[in-house]
Order: structure tokens, then sequence, then C-alpha cells
């Protein structure tokens, strides 16, 4: 390979990672586009559901809506018992909210109506 | 920088094999990050039809009913627009081998229409009809057409079976896959809640940014009720996507830092026709600094190449391929699993980031290496 042909190659490899990271942002900019034709009907549907919460989580009913799911888990309840749902839901439950809310919600009985 | 190149090209098996390395785990972390992103942007994306307070009842530290009755005292609250007492909860489908979401319709809520997205065919409920529109999962779990009829596992006799008059739109399939939606009364039949009990409150507020001061009144006048504030629920999709991606990224933690030292031995390691090379180098005028600048910039080409095509893999990985492997390793194997595209919500300053984030560290530990072969003696370099 020549002197000049060396040259051209590298300029040539710096502009192939440029467009590679260029071609990555408009294609994701154009899918987004796309996307966004169908948010009034997510907002629609989603107004009807019990929370805004992907249905991507396991089986196990509690990880559904993790965000509404209890702060004691059925699970939770058996010592050193192992995760049913090996793989977990993609939705980890909400700790750190539930430690804010444990200190915000008193505990008790809920009373009758 | 044409002899960066010509000594890229002269050590190429070499070469091609670290990039090869770092290519594939820059793909993986890349993949993890893409896809996590995109699920957090979706999970946002609903966010704003949500309520901005919902009240659930907790008894014995687990979530019950609560009474219709109890939303009596919040109307009066001056900033409290609506509230609507919901019914909704799971029903585990022996033959899908899954839980099912059931919600019931109040007469309130805004119509779905297959012209105006929301649904892929068919039409909305009508009330009193003992009808239902599913997910595109569950029906093609359970083989359903339009006008099929389904009787749901129940407890009360009552509960008639629902005939399906419309499937949800592959657009919001990412949260409807497992969804059931059902007149209220046919929802509170099939889940056994008996009138005047609700599975939670939804609340609205005239102010959203009052919904703060509202979530206390209503904690204090529901002593052990779960109150939970829609502003809250961003803080919990990031907390909570953030940690499965971190676990992930953790996992290749070893493999980043097994490839970074393998390139530091790499780079350290100079052979004897490099040592010649250098020496000739230097023996017809090279100054270090032209040695130096020579290799940092080999160290740079391989390591930029491989970031952006490690970033390309990744990016093909998600969001062409949906992302084989890793989104089932993620996700679990929920058999209503929707199979919805992602959309990305990586942009150009997110890429050039992650692209600096691993051509840095490279290029930096190449330095010493360099500077070691730069500062060598032409005669004892071509002694070899």
């Amino acid at each position: 390979m020549t002197m000049n042909g060396r040259t051209s190659s590298a300029l040539g490899s710096f502009l192939f990672c440029a467009l590679v990271l260029v071609s990555i942002a408009v294609d994701a900019s154009l899918r987004r586009a796309e996307s966004a034709k169908s948010s009034h009907a997510v907002l629609v549907v989603a107004a009807r559901l019990p929370s805004s919460d992907l249905a991507m989580s396991g089986g196990a009913r509690w990880l559904r809506s993790p965000s509404l799911a209890e702060p004691s888990a059925a699970f939770d309840l058996g010592p050193a018992m192992l995760d049913p749902d090996p793989a977990g839901g993609l939705l980890d439950p909400p700790r750190e909210e539930w430690k804010t809310e444990t200190l915000r919600t008193p505990r008790g009985v809920f009373p009758s109506p | 920088m044409a002899h960066a190149m010509g000594s890229l090209w002269r050590r190429k098996a070499k070469n091609v094999a670290l990039g090869g390395g770092l290519t594939f785990a820059v793909a993986l972390v890349a993949a993890a990050l893409f896809l996590s992103d995109a699920l957090q942007a979706e999970a946002q994306r609903a966010r704003g039809a949500m309520p901005d307070v919902t009240v659930e009842a907790l008894v014995a530290g687990r979530p019950s009913t609560i009474p219709v009755a109890s939303a009596e005292p919040f109307r009066a609250y001056p900033s409290v627009r609506s509230v609507v007492p919901r019914v909704w909860g799971y029903i585990f489908l022996p033959g899908a081998l899954g839980n099912l979401t059931l919600v019931g319709t109040p007469s309130s809520a805004p119509a779905l229409s297959e012209a105006h997205g929301e649904l892929a065919g068919g039409r909305d409920l009508v009330a009193g009809a003992h009808e239902m529109i599913a997910g595109v999962g569950l029906t093609s779990l359970l083989g359903l057409k339009l006008g099929d009829q389904v009787g749901f596992p129940s407890r009360r006799p009552d509960a008639s079976p629902l005939r399906l008059v419309g499937t949800f739109s592959s657009s919001v399939d990412l949260y409807t896959s497992d969804v059931v939606l059902c007149d209220e009364a046919d929802a509170r039949a099939i889940l056994g809640l008996e009138e005047g009990q609700a599975t939670d409150l939804a609340v609205w507020v005239t102010n959203p940014s009052e919904s703060h001061v509202i979530a206390t009144k209503i904690t204090a006048k529901l002593p052990g009720s779960r109150v939970i504030e829609k502003q809250l629920l961003g803080r919990i999709y990031a907390l909570t996507f953030g940690r499965r991606a971190g676990l992930v990224l953790a996992a290749t933690v070893p493999a980043l830092i097994a490839l970074l030292v393998l390139a530091w031995d790499r780079a350290s390691g100079l052979g004897p026709d490099e040592k010649r090379e250098i020496g000739v180098l230097k023996a017809v005028g090279w100054s270090t600094t032209d040695v130096l600048n020579a290799k940092l910039l080999e160290a740079f080409l391989v390591s930029a190449m491989a970031a952006s095509i490690g970033l390309a893999l990744g990016y093909l990985w998600v969001f062409v391929l949906d992302a084989p492997g890793l989104r089932a390793t993620l996700s679990g194997w929920s058999t209503l699993y929707p199979t919805v595209h992602l959309t990305p919500a990586v942009d150009l300053a997110e890429l050039l980031a992650l692209a600096l984030a691993i051509v840095a560290p490279f290029v930096g530990l190449s330095i010493v290496p360099a500077w070691r072969a730069a500062t060598m003696d032409p005669m004892e370099a071509m002694r070899g």
C-alpha cells in the first residue's frame, strides 16, 4: 500500500466511524418520529389501565405493576425463599420508593366505612 | 497517519483480535444501555395519563379492596378534580400459563377506535353487552378472533362469558399485551369484587404540583392506606430499569477489565520487528513526539473502529433483531410477553459520550507503552 493510500485508509476509517455514529443517531431519530405518531393512542389507552407499567414482567402477579405492588410481596414471607422467577422481572420492585413510603405512611388497620 | 495505518496493517491479526474483543464487549454494554433507555422512555410516555394520586388499602400489610365510600371525603378537597374508584385485578389462566390483567372500564373513560390508532380491529365496548377488548399477546396465545366468546375463571356464578369485540393496536402492545378491558360490572363479577368495593381509587388534582399535599392529607385521613404519587413514578422507572441494566453492566465489567489488561499487555510487549521499526524511524530523523503520536494514533484507530462497530452491533441487536438472548435474560419468561419493536431513546450526544468512554481509556492505557517505545535508543532498537 502506498503512502497516499495509507493516509486515505486512515482518513476513511475516521470517516467510517463518524458515519456509523451519525447513521445510528439519524435512524433513532426517525424511529422516534414514527413512534411519536402513536403517542395519542398510548395516552388514551393508558388512561384506561391501572398503571403505566409495561407488560414486560414475569408471570408473577406482583411484578406486572411494580409501581402499584405491595411493599411486602407474598414471596418475601418465606424465610430465605429463592426468587420464584429466576430471571426476575424487567421491572424490579421500587425498593427506594418503598423505603420513603414506609416512613410516610403510618401503619394501622384500615377503617370500615 | 500513513505510518500508523501501515503499522496496523502489518500486524493485522493481532489488531483484529484485539479490536474484535473490544467490539464484542462494546456491543454487549451498548445493547444493555440502549434496551434500558428505550424501556424507560416507553414507560415515561404513558405516565402522563396516570392519575396524580393512587390510593390503595392495605390490610395486614397486603393490598386489599377499598370501600368506594372512602372516596367521598377527598372529593370535598378544593384542588381535587375527580376521584374514580377503579375495578381491576389479575386472573391466572391455566391455558396460557400466565396472569392476565382484567380492567373494568368506567363510563367516563375516553372512547377507543380503530381510526385513532388505539385498536387494530373491531370497536369499543358497549356497556352491559358483556364484551371485551384484549391485547394481541393474549388473543394470539388463546387463538381468539373477533366475535369469539371466552368464559374466564371466576368464583361467582353470575360472571358472564365475554365476547371479543376489539383488539389493541400493536403500537400500544407494550402496555396491553396481557390486558383484557371489559365493562365495570363484568370485571366486578369475574374478579368477585362486591358492590361498594374497588381495587383502588384514582385521584386527579387541578394543579399537579399540589399532588403531594393531597397525598399527605389522604394518608392522614386513611391511616394504613398506600398512597402513590404520579410524580414519583418517573423516579421509580429510573430506579427499576437502571437496576436491571446495572446488573448486566456489572456482569460485563470483568470482561472489559480483562480486555483492557490484555490490551495493555499486548501494547507494552513490543516484538523484535516493532523495535527494529522504531529504531529505523528514529535513525531516519523521527523525533520521540513523532513516534509517540504514531503509536497513539494506532490505539485511537483500533478503539474508534471497535467502538463505532460495537455501538452499531448493539443498536442492531436491540432495535432490529429485538435483542435475542438479552431481552429474555432481562425479562423472564412470561407467556404474555409483548413482541413489539422498541423505540430507541439514544441520540448523537449519548453515542459520542459512549464512544469517548471506550476510546479514552484505551488510548490512555497505550500512553506508557507508546512512551517506552518512543524513547528507545535507535541503535539498541535496531539490534532488536
